[in-house]
């Protein structure tokens, strides 16, 4: 993957360098918001991290103007203000997702590497049948089977299932799943996402040689691809 | 150079302005008097002069200038107050009849015209008109003012004193009105200056006079007193910080010193400072998430919130999580109750709530959530049968880091019913923990919007 990353904290910005490099990304890094308007107009990548706060352009500004040109790259805001109504200004002015300081890597990654790949398969067409192995989601028909044998699932679990299927292969937070299945943007104090992994878990895996949904520690949880 | 500081009040100010006022109101009312009154009296004198000089032009018509020489003469002789003045001359100067001895100084040329000037012999002011009379005689007539000039002295003299008077009377108030103000302004800046050296404990004194002093000292009281438990507060959060992350920090150092030491770390130590870590951030964003909720920095981005799905949410949320603790958790919310605020925050007041029930509650329990509207109030109570909390710590669990003894075995940050009381409190609601016999219950109390009418059934076609 290719990433620009547009931060004026140095720290910040060679953490998350570091780590994208370490990922196996390519990143460039510009300190304000005019360099980093200049190189997402002339260089092709595949996500964006903007910090929101920024000397000279402001994160929001760079974001609106790229997508007036029609850029569309994914974006991933950064901010030390975590509160709804900034994500919800962010998210307007364009961005595709919203990350608040201090943050996980781990959390960062996942983001970044759920947006590039949304951002490829949406000239796909859409499709209505999700695979994984040998387990397969119909959204029509909203039928789990795996290995040909249905599997009976409640309306969450199934929620749950499909972000897990959207983002195969990737890892994904806590927090990412209680946004996409459940819409809340606040931490949940205990471990009530993990209550509901371990009995999807038990549905799609038990009876099965092959695990697909495994633990990431430290991190989240991914389903193999 | 500094003026002293009376003289730099308002209040003087005000008064030294209303003084100038006021001494130009006194002064416009004295000129007017002075011209009104000398003008009446000239008018008069000039008149006298007048009607003379027809008499004597008469009798110089009819007599000529011996008779008329004559008729002065006889004028002055009976004129015992020597109040009329007359000189008659011939063509070259020299005086045929009359008392005025000498050309007074000045005369000679105004020809028609009135003349002030002072008889020299007896000093007396007197008022002339010159008049040629006849080939090359010339006849003055005058009268003496000395009481015109009596008066317009009185005039000018009752004016200066006057404006003088007012001048020192209102500066005489000004001093007074800036002393007094300024004595209890003192008091009020004495009592800012001492808070501002340290002590927070002082209060400007009150007065009792329920004037517009006391109603400043007052404002400033209630400030202080608001200043003051806020800054309590703040210390107590400061206090709790330090206290419950001190602990956390110290182990997490601890750790990585041990960390640090071994010759080769282990991937899962490493993983366990951050997750320690991790703990200590989630606390000072509660904290913050509070500080940012108490500020009303929500309140903008308030909208019409049903509560029946939050409720519907968290009770999913929370049911897998209930069920492997054995603990029965339902949910009873048969109507929409819409309320004014934020989604987020609300959905998190419930997740708290039932956070809490849930992890207090023993297995084989019960955590009941219900969502009612009962008047113009909506309900939400999360009721489980738990341990409960006494009476007497209910009030105390609200504030921030409060934990009971027992609660410290369970992993929380004492920070969550402090949320909610927060967020209650923003939507102008209220929160109210009960005995739920055995166990807690918990109400939240917030305005509901008024419902939608039923609607009417369709009035019947009038008959025509």
């Amino acid at each position: 993957m290719r990433i620009l990353v547009i931060e004026d904290d140095k720290d910040v910005a060679s953490f998350i360098r570091n780590g994208l490099v370490q990922a196996g990304c390519n990143v460039d890094h510009a300190a304000n918001g005019r360099d980093g308007l200049f190189l997402a107009t002339t260089e092709g990548y595949d996500a964006l991290v903007v910090d929101r706060m920024l000397p000279g352009i402001d994160g929001l500004t760079v974001i609106r103007t790229l997508r007036a040109s029609s850029n569309t790259t994914p974006v991933l805001i950064l901010s030390a203000l975590g509160e709804v109504d900034d994500r919800v200004k962010g998210l307007k002015a364009g961005g595709d997702d919203y990350l608040v300081k201090p943050f996980a890597f781990s959390e960062l990654l996942a983001r970044l590497e759920a947006l590039a790949r949304r951002a490829k398969s949406a000239v796909e067409a859409p499709a209505t049948v999700l695979r994984a192995a040998d387990l397969e989601l119909d959204l029509l028909r909203r039928e789990v089977r795996r290995a040909g044998k249905p599997i009976d699932l409640q309306p969450r679990e199934f929620q749950l299932l499909e972000f897990l299927l959207r983002h195969a292969g990737q890892v994904v937070t806590r927090t990412m799943l209680l946004e996409g299945v459940w819409d809340y943007h606040f931490d949940p104090q205990t471990n009530v996402i993990d209550v509901h992994i371990s009995r999807l878990r038990s549905k799609i895996d038990k009876g099965f040689d092959r695990p697909l949904l495994h633990t990431v520690r430290g991190a989240g949880y991914r389903l193999d691809g | 150079m500094r003026l002293p500081r009376l003289f730099r009040t308002n209040v003087f100010r005000l008064t030294l302005a209303y003084m100038a006022l006021f001494a130009l109101s006194v002064g416009a009312l004295s000129a007017f008097i002075y011209w009104a009154t000398l003008g009446y009296l000239d008018t008069q004198t000039n008149a006298i002069i007048e009607a003379e000089i027809n008499g004597l032009y008469e009798q110089f018509e009819r007599r000529s200038i011996r008779g008329l020489g004559a008729v002065i003469e006889e004028r002055v002789a009976r004129d015992t107050e020597g109040r009329s003045y007359y000189l008659l001359t011939d063509s070259i100067g020299r005086p045929l009849a009359g008392n005025v001895t000498a050309w007074p100084i000045g005369v000679g040329d105004a020809r028609g015209q009135w003349v002030d000037f002072v008889q020299s012999d007896s000093d007396t002011p007197v008022r002339a008109m010159l008049l040629p009379i006849g080939p090359g005689f010339q006849l003055l007539v005058g009268r003496d003012i000395r009481e015109l000039t009596a008066i317009r002295q009185l005039l000018r003299r009752a004016s200066f004193y006057g404006i003088t008077l007012t001048l020192a009377l209102a500066l005489l108030g000004g001093v007074a009105l800036a002393l007094s103000a300024e004595r209890r302004l003192a008091e009020i800046n004495r009592t800012t200056r001492q808070i501002m050296a340290g002590d927070l404990s002082r209060r400007a004194p009150l007065k009792g006079s329920d004037d517009e002093h006391d109603e400043l000292a007052q404002h400033i009281n209630a400030m202080l007193d608001q200043i003051e438990s806020l800054l309590e507060g703040m210390r107590h959060v400061g206090d709790s910080v330090a206290h419950d992350l001190r602990g956390p920090i110290t182990r997490l150092r601890n750790r990585l010193e041990t960390v640090a030491a071994a010759e080769h770390p282990s991937r899962d130590d490493l993983g366990d400072c951050v997750a320690q870590l991790d703990q200590v951030l989630a606390t000072f964003n509660a904290l913050l998430r509070i500080a940012r909720v108490e500020s009303g920095a929500y309140r903008s981005a308030f909208t019409t919130v049903d509560l029946k799905p939050i409720v519907r949410d968290v009770c999913e949320l929370y049911q897998a999580a209930a069920e492997e603790r054995q603990v029965a958790l339902s949910a009873q919310a048969h109507e929409s109750v819409e309320v004014y605020g934020d989604r987020e925050l609300l959905a998190q007041v419930l997740t708290n709530l039932v956070d809490n029930a849930v992890k207090y509650t023993p297995p084989g329990g019960a955590v009941r959530i219900e969502l009612a509207r009962s008047g113009d109030r909506a309900r939400l109570s999360v009721a489980d049968s738990g341990p409960g909390i006494p009476a007497e710590d209910r009030s105390r669990v609200l504030q921030r880091f409060a934990r009971l003894d027992r609660a410290r075995s369970q992993p929380g940050n004492g920070l969550g019913l402090a949320l909610v009381n927060a967020v209650t409190l923003q939507h102008h609601g209220r929160l109210t923990l009960g005995d739920n016999a055995p166990g807690l219950v918990v109400t939240v109390e917030l305005p509901a919007l008024t419902l939608p009418l039923p609607r009417a059934a369709p009035p019947s076609a009038a008959p025509p």
